[in-house]
């Protein structure tokens, strides 16, 4: 099989672009590339299902576009992913219209095409199944009714779309030992799509990357499968190692790395009522160490930071802000990058956070404000909250709501 | 084919009903003829023996004239519609389709009440109706498909949608030709129900001979339509010349139904029912489905005319309202039984 500066596909942008492939007799040549790089493409262009806008195709020495249908089966046989006819077939009946190229329209075929569709159900495992419906047979017996189909073909070039998608793990290995099996034994070309590198790279004698239609790597599973590949192809960070018994490269993914940390950066929360809450949370996440107060010990926002483990200042439930903890709270926030003052209810209890803010705002400390809710209707102070946050609101950001915040710090 | 033995003997249980309810439907009418007459008659007829003694003149002309034109019509038609349902459900891969759904009854439909309307039923003998329809059922097939054709390839999704909107158009059509008939709306109503009375023996040569050579080339095209049921991407794959496939089995379709309609009208429920029922019991592959088929779509509509002409004698139904009134809740039945079937398999 073997194509030639192969272009192909459905509209202005082609899918295929110059691709040369050749596959031997015998030989088992894994295609592999992302979603969307052509590979479904490629097995068209030689299935004679999409006719190449240009360069050459040949199937065991002949143009498939140029032969009929017929010819053409004879010459190339397809496994699809999975077939779900329309209509209740027996198994038998499945592998027998494997044989159509080979029928007259009236006949029903003679003894060798029932020679061959025996052979093929033997070769597959399925020769009990024969006169089950197929629509009552499980996902991995069918699969290997629909291999049977594509080997009583008895074509001498093997195209697979992804035979292993939704197959355990068992019934993949199989599968493929049958098809290394017709290579080995019979000199079946097989060309596989294998969506799993790995699988790809123990399975076949070679391998084909596909990217954005064209061939951008080509040869050995050893030499193809590397960490440059997968990073410039798939775009993923990834361990590539040889296997201990196979000698083939298995690959080891990792999760994408976090983005890098700010480091040393530091913000004070004020919150209150549990408003400070999720931003306490958010910030610690995106790296920031969080400081918070003054709190009342029992709120939610002091409960957070102290699960968190954070620094925090806290007075006793309904208790006014004491000198002592106002001091230590005017420490944190002069040492922060940061400094968020959340939209909690003010009262009596809490009102000189937002003087210690203020102070802190003023002497240059990068200030946001979150303001879901406005001031007049968490002003319990009688209009000294709302003087004060006015105050910061001259010189502060303002945010609407949590996640810009989060966005700002990004 | 794998022919077992127990599709042999499905075969040759539908071949004895089929000749059963052919001599039962002849000997039921106005004037009982016994089918050991029949048979005699028919064997005088074809020179196998003298003219059997004591069977009076009459009952020879009722038989000849009257009863055979009319049930071998009744063969033949439902013969051509459940073949035509079996060409239409493996092409559309789908057991609810029928001549109906591509238009082509619509088609027929709409020829035959132009030349009712515009010329009166009279028109050419009795041949002008049947010919309109004929005309109307290919036209239409022809400009449906010509309506799903996108550049070289007829996409089976937009072939119904097609046949879905012609028919609508067709059927809007023949109101507004309704609507302005007067006194042909009786005529057109009985071709519209559908019916096999004054019918002899000319039409059943033209027709029988068409439908011959359109069921011959059905059982040509059977072996292919059987891998359309894997789809058109495998079709071809295993070898399908899809698109020739695809001509072929609509204008047999197409050819089977006009054919069906231009003699006894439109006819519901045989095409739809007769090869749905069948591949519960012979299988889907149309090889073995379609012999099957040609002995019970015969039958059904031979029964269903009998019923027609008998429940209400001397007063006539129309044989399309006895598929509907039979086919349609028996149908029913099966699609909700079979339902459960699928949901207890899975």
């Amino acid at each position: 099989m073997l194509l030639e500066n192969v272009s192909a596909g459905y509209g202005a942008t082609p899918a295929l672009r110059h691709v040369g492939l050749r596959v031997e007799a015998g030989e088992v040549v894994g295609l592999v590339g992302p979603n969307g790089s052509g590979k479904t493409t490629l097995v068209r262009v030689v299935s004679r299902a999409l006719r190449p806008s240009a360069g050459t195709v040949l199937v065991a020495g002949s143009d498939p576009y140029r032969s009929s249908a017929r010819e053409a089966a004879r010459r190339v046989a397809v496994v699809p992913q999975d077939l779900a006819p329309a209509f209740s077939f027996t198994v038998l009946e499945m592998v027998l219209m494997g044989r159509t190229p080979y029928l007259s329209p009236w006949g029903g075929g003679g003894p060798e095409d029932w020679a061959h569709a025996r052979e093929a159900m033997v070769a597959t495992s399925i020769q009990h199944l024969g006169d089950r419906p197929v629509d009552e047979l499980s996902g991995g017996e069918r699969r290997r009714v629909v291999l049977a189909q594509a080997l009583a073909q008895d074509a001498p070039v093997l195209l697979l779309d992804e035979p292993t998608t939704h197959l355990d793990v068992r019934h993949v290995l199989d599968l493929l030992e049958i098809v290394r099996g017709l290579a080995a034994r019979r000199g079946v070309a097989v060309l596989a799509v294998l969506h799993d590198l790995n699988l790809a790279a123990a399975a076949s004698d070679r391998l084909v990357v596909l990217h954005l239609g064209e061939v951008v790597a080509e040869g050995r599973p050893e030499d193809v499968v590397t960490k440059g590949l997968l990073r410039d192809v798939y775009g993923v960070d990834a361990e590539v190692a040889p296997d201990e018994v196979s000698g083939r490269p298995a690959v080891r993914l990792r999760m994408p790395a976090e983005p890098a940390l700010p480091i040393g950066r530091r913000a004070h929360v004020v919150g209150g009522a549990g408003r400070g809450a999720p931003l306490i949370r958010r910030l610690a996440e995106a790296g920031f160490e969080v400081s918070a107060g003054v709190l009342h010990a029992t709120d939610t926002d002091a409960l957070v930071a102290e699960r968190l483990n954070l620094l925090r200042v806290c007075v006793p439930p309904f208790s006014a802000i004491d000198d002592a903890s106002a001091a230590e709270c005017r420490g944190l926030m002069a040492a922060a990058d940061l400094l968020v003052v959340c939209d909690a209810p003010y009262g009596p209890g809490n009102l000189g956070n937002l003087r210690l803010a203020l102070e802190a705002a003023r002497s240059g400390i990068r200030t946001v404000l979150i303001e879901q809710v406005p001031i007049a209707e968490r002003d319990f102070t009688g209009g000294d909250a709302t003087s004060l946050w006015d105050g910061l609101r001259a010189i502060a950001e303002v945010a609407r709501s949590y996640d810009e915040v989060t966005v700002d710090l990004g | 084919m794998i022919a077992s033995r127990r599709y042999r003997r499905v075969l040759l249980a539908l071949a004895v009903g089929l000749v059963v309810s052919f001599l039962v439907a002849v000997a039921v009418g106005a004037v009982w003829i016994s089918p050991w007459a029949t048979l005699r008659l028919l064997a005088w007829k074809l020179g196998l023996g003298s003219r059997p003694a004591g069977v009076p003149r009459s009952t020879e002309v009722i038989l000849f004239q009257l009863r055979l034109p009319r049930v071998v019509l009744a063969a033949i038609v439902g013969a051509a519609l459940a073949a035509s349902g079996t060409v239409f459900q493996g092409l559309f891969r789908n057991p609810l389709a029928d001549p109906a759904i591509i238009g082509v009854s619509s088609g027929a439909a709409l020829g035959a009440i132009a030349v009712i309307v515009f010329a009166g039923s009279g028109v050419l003998g009795a041949f002008g109706v049947p010919l309109a329809a004929f005309v109307g059922a290919l036209l239409t097939a022809f400009v449906v498909y010509r309506l799903a054709r996108i550049g070289p390839a007829v996409h089976v999704a937009t072939l119904l949608l097609a046949g879905i909107a012609v028919a609508a158009i067709i059927s809007s059509l023949m109101s507004l030709l309704m609507s302005f008939s007067g006194q042909q709306i009786r005529d057109i109503y009985a071709w519209l129900l559908g019916g096999l009375s004054g019918q002899g023996w000319n039409q059943v040569g033209a027709v029988g001979a068409l439908v011959a050579v359109a069921i011959a080339a059905a059982g040509l095209t059977s072996h292919e339509l059987n891998l359309m049921a894997l789809g058109e991407e495998r079709a071809a794959q295993l070898g399908v010349e899809i698109d020739r496939l695809k001509r072929r089995s609509i204008a047999i379709g197409a050819l089977l139904a006009a054919c069906a309609v231009s003699v006894a009208g439109v006819i519901g429920f045989v095409g739809l029912m007769t090869p749905h029922l069948l591949r519960m019991v012979v299988g889907a592959d149309h090889r073995r489905l379609l012999p099957a088929v040609l002995l019970g779509g015969p039958t059904l509509l031979i029964l269903a005319d009998l019923l027609a002409r008998t429940v209400l004698a001397p007063q006539e139904l129309p044989v399309g309202v006895v598929t509907a009134l039979l086919g349609g809740p028996f149908f029913l039945f099966l699609l909700r039984r079979e339902g459960r079937g699928a949901r207890a398999s899975a």
